[in-house]
């Protein structure tokens, strides 16, 4: 047994999104004198801090807002951007975690149901890909769902490492310098992980539990333009 | 990945493409143009490409994109891969010509893409620069230059690069030793040498040259500090082209690092565009000092025809007025001044001639021409009878709308005058009618009087009948 968990148990990790390209979601929510201007993209945190301006004006242009909202989008981009370097300098514990990531997004006329599993420690695995793939497997033909797609699943991402990190620093705190098995307690005790011991035990099978089988497939419904209505009516009370 | 060396772009000529997707229904037997640009309206659906983006095909990777895209050729992350650019090229390429002529914007595009907006925004830009997407061909005339000039840049074809870049690097290597000169070096200009001090001391130079054919030229006051009217020139080509981004005006200026530029520019005086001029005068003195003819004061230049000159000043500096200005110079250097002089006298005669349309434009280049040829009296009076012909021309074409509006307004009043005499035909006839109507109505009421009458006469003689 500890020997299983010894060999799953990695070292403390610099904070970094366990993507293979550390790119981090942001989320823009700006209202200024009467007009909204909602949004959510992927950020690389390697670029040079003038880009932020520089992407701020270009869509302010684009979408021809008031030229006030340069300053805000820059601003907001820049507080996200902090907030994450502010956490690039801390240990995370990744730990054996196997999460389920859920999509349940709309995005203009597309509706997109889904949950899979997706394994934190591969530092190579790309949202991206998956999403594009996703996309084309599907049969989407909105090209605005493979960003939405990407985007939420990269939040979902950056959460869990934000609570690794607190973890770990809730962890060194308590138990000051011991090792091994600890660590593997910590991470299963988030509760969302899966238990991989459990699952590829010799007992258990691969094959999913059929009451699990509708939970795991992806739905996409495309929707008309009244439903689209009532739906944003539906969030818009929501938010208030 | 194929590699093809891309077309130094020359002429700028556009050739419409084909869609190699079918899906499109624009499909477009490709042709190639006449030199003159046809106006995109004319057939939405063909897309134009400039000729110097001709390397462009769907499927392969051109060098142009390797060294101006680095990021995705250098293995330096797994998913920034040669693949991954050809999806976002390609799709924004393929978004664009889907929504033609319509441009389309980096906001448009950045939201449909799976991928960081950055990276987005960097594939963006260079398609936009090439001219792969959002081109029309009415803008092709000034942003082509700078085209050129990438196009050159990343072709690295050092053939295509303008005069003044070769006359720039006649700046200083030694044709003795191979070294780059500095402090002071030697030029003789029978020979085209150019050597430094030390070869010159060393009489490292061939047989048959004199020691005193050799002119010095001092070089650490002017490469390092001074500004040569060409880099000033450059400088402020750059600038209006490229706005606030130094990082790009500096290559464009070669040799001189960003904060030079910067406080260069700042440093130029913008009230006093003469200066300018008058640095120009200096270049041509050297031109002509071996002539040894003498330049007259660079001041003489007049000063109050210098404020059209600073509006137009600017402007013309990224148009076809250098060479022009070379050319003159040149002329006078080979010919000797008053052939210049006359020259340039007579261009301008038959330029505003020619040029309607753009009579004040050509007018003030002209002026700047005659002021090119260095003369200060004859100077002045070239430019007054250039601006009296000018002012001339106004008059005219106000004489001739004049006149049309004129006629316009006979036009307008001939309409007025014969509908007033219409409306008092009409008015006759009522007059008439009304009369009529007068007179029944006079007969109607002798009638009634006359039946009366008869009636009370009948009543009458029936009452003394009965009585």
């Amino acid at each position: 047994m500890k020997s299983l968990v010894s060999t799953g148990w990695k070292g403390p990790v610099k904070f970094r999104m366990p993507t293979a390209e550390n790119l981090v979601p942001i989320r823009l929510d700006i209202q200024f004198e009467g007009q909204r201007y909602k949004d959510a993209f992927t950020w690389n945190p390697s670029d040079p801090d003038n880009e932020v301006v520089i992407f701020a004006k270009r869509t302010v242009k684009d979408l021809k807002l008031p030229y006030a909202f340069v300053t805000q989008i820059a601003q907001s981009i820049q507080s996200q951007l902090s907030d994450f370097r502010a956490y690039e300098g801390q240990d995370m514990y990744t730990g054996e975690k196997i999460i389920p990531i859920k999509l349940d997004l709309r995005v203009n006329h597309t509706l997109i149901k889904d949950q899979f599993l997706w394994d934190l420690n591969n530092f190579e695995s790309d949202p991206e890909e998956f999403a594009r793939t996703l996309c084309k497997d599907l049969g989407v033909e909105d090209p605005e769902v493979g960003p939405a797609v990407a985007f939420a699943i990269r939040e979902q991402l950056y959460e869990i490492a934000i609570q690794s990190v607190a973890s770990a620093r809730e962890s060194r705190l308590s138990k000051k310098g011991r090792r091994g098995s600890d660590h593997g307690s910590a991470s299963k005790a988030s509760g969302l992980s899966m238990d991989l011991m459990k699952l590829f035990s010799f007992k258990s099978s691969v094959v999913r539990k059929r009451k699990d089988l509708d939970v795991y497939e992806p739905v996409v419904d495309l929707l008309t333009s009244e439903e689209v209505d009532a739906l944003e009516a539906r969030e818009e009370r929501h938010a208030r | 990945m194929a590699m093809k060396a891309p077309d130094s772009g020359g002429s700028g000529e556009i050739l419409p493409i084909t869609h190699s997707l079918s899906e499109t229904t624009s499909g477009v037997a490709a042709a190639s143009h006449s030199p003159q640009p046809p106006s995109s309206s004319s057939d939405i659906d063909t897309i134009y490409v400039p000729s110097y983006s001709r390397w462009f095909s769907w499927t392969d990777i051109n060098g142009c994109e390797v060294r101006s895209l680095p990021e995705f050729f250098d293995s330096r992350s797994s998913s920034k891969n040669p693949k991954f650019y050809l999806y976002l090229r390609n799709s924004i390429i393929k978004q664009y010509r889907d929504d033609h002529p319509r441009k389309i914007s980096f906001t448009d595009v950045r939201r449909t893409l799976v991928s960081d907006v950055v990276s987005i925004r960097r594939v963006f830009d260079f398609l936009d620069s090439w001219g792969l997407i959002n081109y029309t061909s009415s803008a092709s005339a000034k942003p082509l230059k700078w085209d050129e000039k990438e196009a050159g840049k990343s072709a690295g074809d050092a053939a295509s690069e303008p005069s003044t870049t070769v006359k720039e690097t006649a700046k200083r290597i030694c044709n003795g030793c191979k070294s780059i000169c500095s402090i002071a070096c030697f030029a003789c200009d029978k020979y085209d040498l150019t050597l430094c001090a030390r070869c010159y001391v060393r009489s490292n130079y061939r047989v048959g040259i004199n020691s005193s054919e050799f002119k010095r030229v001092e070089i650490s006051e002017e490469s390092k500090i001074q500004w040569s009217e060409k880099e000033i020139l450059l400088l402020l080509e750059a600038v209006m082209h490229y706005g606030d981004d130094w990082k790009k005006v500096a290559p464009h200026v070669t040799g001189r690092t960003e904060k030079d530029c910067v406080s260069q520019f700042v440093k130029l005086p913008f009230g006093e565009q003469f200066v300018k001029e008058s640095d120009f005068e200096d270049g041509l003195e050297a031109f002509d000092q071996i002539k040894g003819s003498a330049i007259p004061e660079s001041e003489g230049i007049d000063k109050d025809g210098s404020s059209p000159n600073k509006r137009m000043k600017l402007t013309p500096l990224a148009d076809a007025s250098n060479p022009i200005m070379a050319q003159a110079a040149f002329l006078s250097a080979l010919a000797g001044t008053k052939v210049a002089e006359a020259a340039a006298r007579a261009a301008v005669t038959a330029l505003s001639d020619v040029d309607e349309a753009d009579k004040n434009a050509s007018g003030d280049s002209n002026r700047q021409e005659t002021n090119a040829a260095p003369s200060g009296e004859t100077t002045r009076n070239d430019s007054e009878r250039a601006w009296a012909d000018a002012k001339s021309l106004i008059e005219k074409e106000e004489q001739e709308v004049e006149v049309a509006i004129k006629e316009t307004v006979e036009v307008e009043m001939k309409k007025i005058r014969d509908r007033i005499v219409h409306f008092e035909k009409l008015d006759l006839e009522m007059e008439r009618s009304r009369k009529q109507l007068e007179e029944m109505k006079n007969l109607l009421f002798v009638d009634q009087l006359n039946i009366f009458f008869h009636t009370r006469k009948a009543r009458t003689s029936e009452d003394r009948v009965e009585c």
